[in-house]
This record gives C-alpha cells, structure tokens and sequence, in this order.
C-alpha cells in the first residue's frame, strides 16, 4: 500500500509484509501438534503461577491469559463462517452457545463440545460439557493444589466471546433482554 | 460528498477516525465540510449510537441472530449516518453529507436566480429521481456495504495483532490501516 519512506516512523518486516497484506484464512486449516501444544500451554501455567497466592490466584490468572483469545476468535470465526459477504453475529443466547459449542470448539480442539445444557436452578446457567478437556490431559496435579483446573483458560477463552458478543457473562441485563426480545418487543 | 468514518469501541470510545471526499463523478477525495459542520460532526455520530443500541438486537422474534450491516439508521438535517457493527459490537460509523444539489436544496433558492430557483424546486419534485441523494437507494446500500466490508477486514487484521490491547479502547494508530480505509473509500464511495 504505502511505501516505507512515506511513514519514517514506522518499521516494515524485511519481506515488506506488513500483517495487513496476509490472508486472514491462511491458517484456517492449520493443525498444531499436540506435543507443541501441551509445551507451551505448561509454560504458561508456570508462568501464571510466579508470586502467586493460592490456586483461585493461579485459575484467575489463567482465565485473564484467555480472555483477549476469545475477544478475537469471536471476530475472526464470524467471518470465516460459510456466507462471509452476509455477515452476521449472535444475537440470542442459545446461538451464541452453539457457535461456542461447535465452532469454537471446533477451531480450537478439532472436534465439536460433547454436550450443552441449561441448569434448572439458575436462568442465568448454561454449561458446555467436554468429556475429555484437551488442556486436562497432559496434567497431573501434587496432592497440595488437587482443587485446580486448568480448563479455567478455557473458561476465560469463553468469558472473553461472550463479553464481546454482548453477553456479558449472563448478567440480569442480559437476561432480560432476552426475555423481551423473545416476547417480541424491543 | 462528504464522508466522515469513524470506529466506536463497544464502550463508546473513538478508536479511529478518517474524513473523505467522494472519488466518484470526478469527485476529487477531498472532504468539504465546513469548520463549523466539522466540530458538528462528531456530536451527531454520537447520537446515532442511541439508534443503533435499539437496531443491533434486531426486529424479528424469531430471528436468532442479526446481520452485521445495520444499512442507513440516522438523518440528523443533511447528513445521513449508515451503521456496521462488528461480532464484538465494535461500531463502525459512517456520515454522508451530499452536496446541497443532490439534496434538491439548490442555492438559486436562497436569493439568486429565479430560474434556478424553480429548477431545484422541480428537481426536488422527482424525489427518488436519477439527480437526488437517497441513503436508501439500492446502489447507496450496496457502495456502503461493501466499503464496509473491506474495512472489516482490515479492522480483523488489526485485532489479531496480539500487540493491539483489544477491548481496552487502543486507539488504530497504524498508517496501514488508514490507507486500507482510504483505498477502499477510493473504490466505493
């Protein structure tokens, strides 16, 4: 687009391909190998876990590290859904936790959640079941942190889509907007 | 015409701003507003937010989810604001300002010439005709719609940026991306 003497300020990578000039797909099939995966993912629970108080501290940090992922897979999966040029977002709470449930799901463990299902206690609960958590399973815990997940960086990686969706995590708010869009106000 | 486009953050922050001309009919890319229509400008792309906040969940009870391209939702005098909100309910905003011909308002009305006077009168009689602005004309949405887009996917760009803070109101300061706005504005508008 504009030559690099146009803007001094501003330094081009070497190939002169700024991260405008790629593909947004290009990656779209892209599968990492688990071993790469589990490496990094321990470095970051390492990491999370320096200075840290006591295991809520450690899951909190977690789910902080996933938030902006979600914040943006939301964006990028949007439009890589199969009618790009007819945009459109979730709008209703139940699409909103299919599209986490199979979309998501899918870009992020190549394979769709094992169940979704509505607590009867609470309106405001959903939970999305996965039978076998690929973040779980290369984890083994000392007896002395047993009450950890480390599925709370999914967790944010879901907190994150839906804040941005307009769902912010299930408020009162949220809740009756529902409820009037359902009753055909608005 | 005259364009003004800017990005709102869900919390109501301007992230980004781009002023233009129509390149369209020899028009030269350059915005003609004047200083008093530019201080004006952004008080009227904050109210339109007001509209959009009512359109964004959509009108149909059945409908589950809503296009991203919410088309023309405001008019305050002579400008016309069309609306795209993103997944992550980030507005983009765009103003359009016609020139006062293709509005009708011919300047003969004003006190020139009674002959241009009633020539405007007449062109204003053929309202939805080839010579006036409409924001709701099918060749309007569609220009719109698809500068829109091009946007989007030079404002996707910028979010996978694990460097830009999405959702914390980072302003796009990247020259890049305001010569995508432009090069799409070039090609559309």
């Amino acid at each position: 687009m504009s030559a690099p003497t146009q803007t001094p300020g501003l330094r081009y990578p070497s190939n002169k391909k700024t991260i405008y000039d790629r593909n947004l797909n290009r990656s779209k099939n892209a599968e990492l190998s688990r071993a790469a995966f589990a490496y990094l993912f321990v470095e970051m629970i390492s990491y999370a876990q320096k200075n840290v108080k006591d295991i809520s501290a450690l899951e909190k940090r977690l789910n902080t590290q996933g938030y902006p992922l979600g914040l943006r897979l939301l964006d990028l999966l949007l439009s890589r859904s199969p009618s790009p040029l007819s945009s459109i977002r979730p709008t209703r709470i139940i699409t909103l936790l299919q599209f986490i449930g199979n979309t998501l799901w899918r870009h992020l463990f190549a394979r769709a959640a094992d169940a979704l299902e509505r607590s009867e206690s609470d309106a405001g609960q959903y939970m999305i079941f996965d039978n076998d958590p690929m973040v779980n399973s290369y984890i083994s815990l000392p007896r002395e942190m047993r009450g950890f997940n480390a599925a709370a960086y999914v967790a944010g990686v879901i907190e994150g889509f839906c804040d941005g969706a307009g769902f912010a995590t299930f408020k009162e708010e949220v809740l009756e907007r529902e409820e009037i869009l359902n009753r055909g106000g608005g | 015409m005259s364009y003004t486009f800017t990005i709102l953050s869900p919390t109501d922050t301007p992230l980004f701003t781009h002023e233009f001309g129509t390149s369209r009919s020899g028009g030269d890319g350059i915005a003609r507003f004047t200083t008093a229509e530019r201080a004006q400008n952004p008080f009227i792309l904050h109210s339109a937010l007001d509209i959009v906040e009512e359109a964004q969940w959509g009108q149909s009870t059945t409908a589950t989810s809503a296009p991203m391209y919410l088309k023309h939702i405001d008019k305050y005098q002579n400008n016309f604001i069309s609306c795209w909100i993103t997944g992550g309910n980030v507005r983009f905003l765009l103003l359009t300002r016609p020139r006062d011909e293709a509005l009708g308002l011919g300047s003969g009305g004003s006190g020139g010439g009674g002959a241009r006077g009633s020539l405007a009168g007449g062109r204003a009689g053929l309202a939805g005709g080839a010579g006036l602005y409409s924001p709701t004309s099918p060749a309007t949405e569609e220009a719109v719609k698809n500068f829109f887009v091009d946007v989007y996917e030079a404002w996707l760009k910028t979010i996978m940026n694990p460097f830009f803070h999405v959702g914390n109101g980072e302003v796009v300061k990247s020259p890049v991306f305001r010569a995508r706005v432009a090069a799409a504005a070039k090609k559309y508008l």
